[in-house]
């Protein structure tokens, strides 16, 4: 480490004016709005899972218990991406009352994983209704797009960028959803449950033929 | 040479205006990401619920996750290191003047995403170009003192953001001066020591300020003849000038209480009253020392001239806090320290009684000393008698300590730290201070 040794300038300090040459200098207002906007795009993505999996609405116990949890854990997982940008104090000695509730419920919102807990829910909530195959599918794209929106909203990249370098990928995941549900609507062979495992287990070579075969 | 060394090799991104502090070859902890952990989450649910439900479309909501986590295995490798660079515009400034921080990274093909934790006493600003290999953050020191700038954490992502590697380091220091007041005359003493300097003294001698006529006597130079004046008296008449001489001031801060808000407080305006003192008579080319005054003990640093001499005496004033300090005893300051016929300013709440007794000993030992009460802070009102009464004793007390100390003949002038300290001494500055014994 070398230390420069210039001398401080005159007390009226100037704001310095010159910036790193490599430095993108992005509008902030632009920043703004599409951190806002992908934070937004985020808790609709997550509502519509919601709605998509609870319609139409079931009554029994297991239903209503991950409905519930599945609203839980999106609007905790939207009001994390919201409360992202506010700093966490150093310090939490000798804090009034309000202001370490304040600071226990930005570290619950921070510390505990809301959008796995939305996502197991949600899988959960789905299975409690009868077998529905292309609405099964449907689910998985926008479970799906909930993650990418919620990564990207909490990660500040480049939405364009990353979903460029995933357009492969996602199309080729998309074929496979409609596969799964392809598989689904096929009439068993046979009656019972090892007829049902086995087109299950055919889905899974399906995805694993085409994860090997797909290059890099 | 392995692919994961390049990046440690290559030069990082050109840095801006400023210098380079700090250059260094960080180690990166790569971890699977959230959105990783995520992905797995569906991927298992997915799987899990096909199987017990044995249903196929669950199979297939499993298989766009487990594409991508699947693609990220056959990415390319990660670095182990990554070479970091930091520099700052300045590792020296005033109170509140701004201050830009760029970092870079010598890895251009990831995406990169840089955090600034400012340190204790460190005020963030902007932060410019934070997704990229290189990034500029501005920050202010809003008091005085050597100061932790923070950390800087760097998050790199892989192509498909599933797993992150972290790197984190710490900043240097920086030195904060006080923010030097306003002063633009100075005190000047009665009688000045024999040394050139830019000073009017009551003795003639070679300057240029014109004091006289006395009758020519052998040896004097034939330009200073007044012509005229020989004239009309009939023999010939020379002019006399003034001497022009310089001083040795020593400014003397209480170190050993510090009281009223953060920022405004009887230290803050001590020094910045001494910085400000400092560079106005060493701009007049006065020799000037500095002595802190602590619990136990002083620093001191002699007398001097120029501009170097200015940041010698801010770097001791940086050391001036309150609490024990183990240095010289101020009884004992040696000749170098406090010069006879020096001017001694002194900075003061006037709150301690050692304190006030060594400004009485100097007195008594015929330095001329004025005091700048920068006690701007009191007591708070309260209504029960007791508080009241004592708030008042207190008050008295202080006023007696400043009588005291003006019928010695030492001038007490009271400083807010918001006007010029040119105003307060402004009685002193008129005239040359008359040194009586």
């Amino acid at each position: 480490m070398t230390a420069n040794l210039e001398q401080p300038s005159e007390p009226v300090g100037t704001a310095p004016t010159a910036t790193a040459p490599t430095a993108r200098v992005l509008p902030p207002r632009a920043g703004v709005m599409s951190a806002a906007g992908s934070r937004l795009a985020a808790m609709l993505l997550g509502a519509a899972c919601i709605a998509w999996t609870a319609t139409p609405l079931l009554h029994t116990g297991l239903a209503q218990t991950a409905l519930t949890v599945a609203i839980i854990a999106v609007v905790a997982g939207a009001l994390r991406l919201a409360l992202i940008d506010i700093p966490q104090p150093e310090d939490h000695f000798f804090l009034p009352g309000y202001l370490a509730a304040w600071l226990t419920f930005l570290a619950i919102l921070r510390v505990l994983a809301w959008e796995e807990t939305a996502v197991v829910a949600i899988l959960w909530l789905e299975i409690q209704h009868p077998a529905r195959p292309w609405h099964t599918a449907a689910l998985g794209a926008a479970l799906l797009a909930y993650l990418l929106t919620t990564h990207i909203a909490e990660s500040g990249t480049r939405a364009s960028t990353l979903l460029r370098r995933h357009a492969k990928l996602l199309i080729v995941g998309a074929c496979l959803l409609a596969l799964g549900a392809g598989f689904a609507m096929i009439p068993a062979a046979s009656a019972g449950a090892g007829s049902a495992v086995l087109r299950v287990l055919a889905a899974l070579a399906v995805i694993a033929a085409t994860a090997l075969v797909l290059p890099a | 040479m392995s692919p994961q060394n390049d990046s440690v090799l290559r030069p990082a991104a050109t840095l801006g205006a400023s210098s380079q502090v700090q250059a260094e070859e960080a180690l990166i902890n790569w971890r699977p990401s959230r959105h990783a952990r995520r992905l797995v989450t569906l991927v298992a649910a997915a799987l899990l619920m096909a199987l017990l439900t044995r249903n196929p479309a669950l199979a297939g909501v499993a298989a766009p996750p487990l594409l991508i986590l699947g693609m990220a295995r056959l990415g390319k490798g990660r670095p182990d290191r990554l070479g970091v660079r930091v520099g700052l515009t300045s590792t020296r400034m005033y109170e509140g003047e701004p201050v830009a921080l760029d970092v870079s990274a010598a890895d251009d093909s990831r995406d990169l995403r840089w955090v600034f934790h400012p340190g204790r006493g460190i005020e963030p600003g902007s932060a410019v170009a934070v997704n990229g290999p290189a990034a500029r953050f501005t920050f202010e020191v809003p008091r005085w003192g050597k100061r932790g700038v923070g950390r800087v954490t760097l998050t790199l992502h892989d192509q498909w953001h599933l797993t992150e590697g972290r790197v984190s380091f710490t900043l240097p220091a920086v030195d904060c001066y006080p923010s030097p007041a306003v002063q633009r005359t100075e005190v000047v003493l009665s009688k000045l020591p024999n040394r050139l300097g830019e000073h009017r003294a009551r003795v003639p001698g070679d300057g240029t300020e014109f004091t006289g006529i006395r009758e020519f006597v052998p040896g004097d130079r034939q330009r200073a003849i007044n012509w005229p004046a020989s004239t009309r008296r009939g023999r010939l008449q020379v002019n006399t000038f003034a001497a022009e001489r310089s001083q040795d001031v020593v400014l003397l801060v209480d170190a050993t209480t510090d009281v009223g808000k953060p920022g405004e407080s009887a230290l803050d305006l001590g020094l910045r009253g001494t910085a400000g003192a400092a560079r106005a008579y060493l701009n007049a080319r006065d020799r000037v020392g500095v002595i802190t005054y602590q619990w136990g003990g002083a620093h001191w640093l002699a007398p001097s001239l120029g501009r170097r001499q200015l940041y010698k005496i801010i770097d001791v004033l940086l050391n001036a806090d309150t609490g024990y300090a183990r240095g010289a005893v101020f009884s004992r300051l040696p000749r170098a320290a406090l010069p006879p016929g020096a001017l001694v300013v002194a900075f003061s709440p006037l709150l301690d009684g050692r304190f006030v007794e060594a400004l009485r000993d100097m007195r008594e030992r015929g330095f001329a000393l004025i005091v700048v009460d920068v006690l701007n802070t009191e007591p708070p009102v309260r209504r029960r008698f007791a508080d009241t009464a004592a708030r008042r004793i207190w008050l008295m007390e202080q006023q007696a300590i400043r009588f005291s100390l003006r019928e010695l003949g030492v001038p007490v002038v009271p400083w807010d730290g918001v006007i010029p300290l040119d105003l307060p001494l402004a009685p002193y500055t008129r005239r040359p201070l008359v040194t009586r014994r």
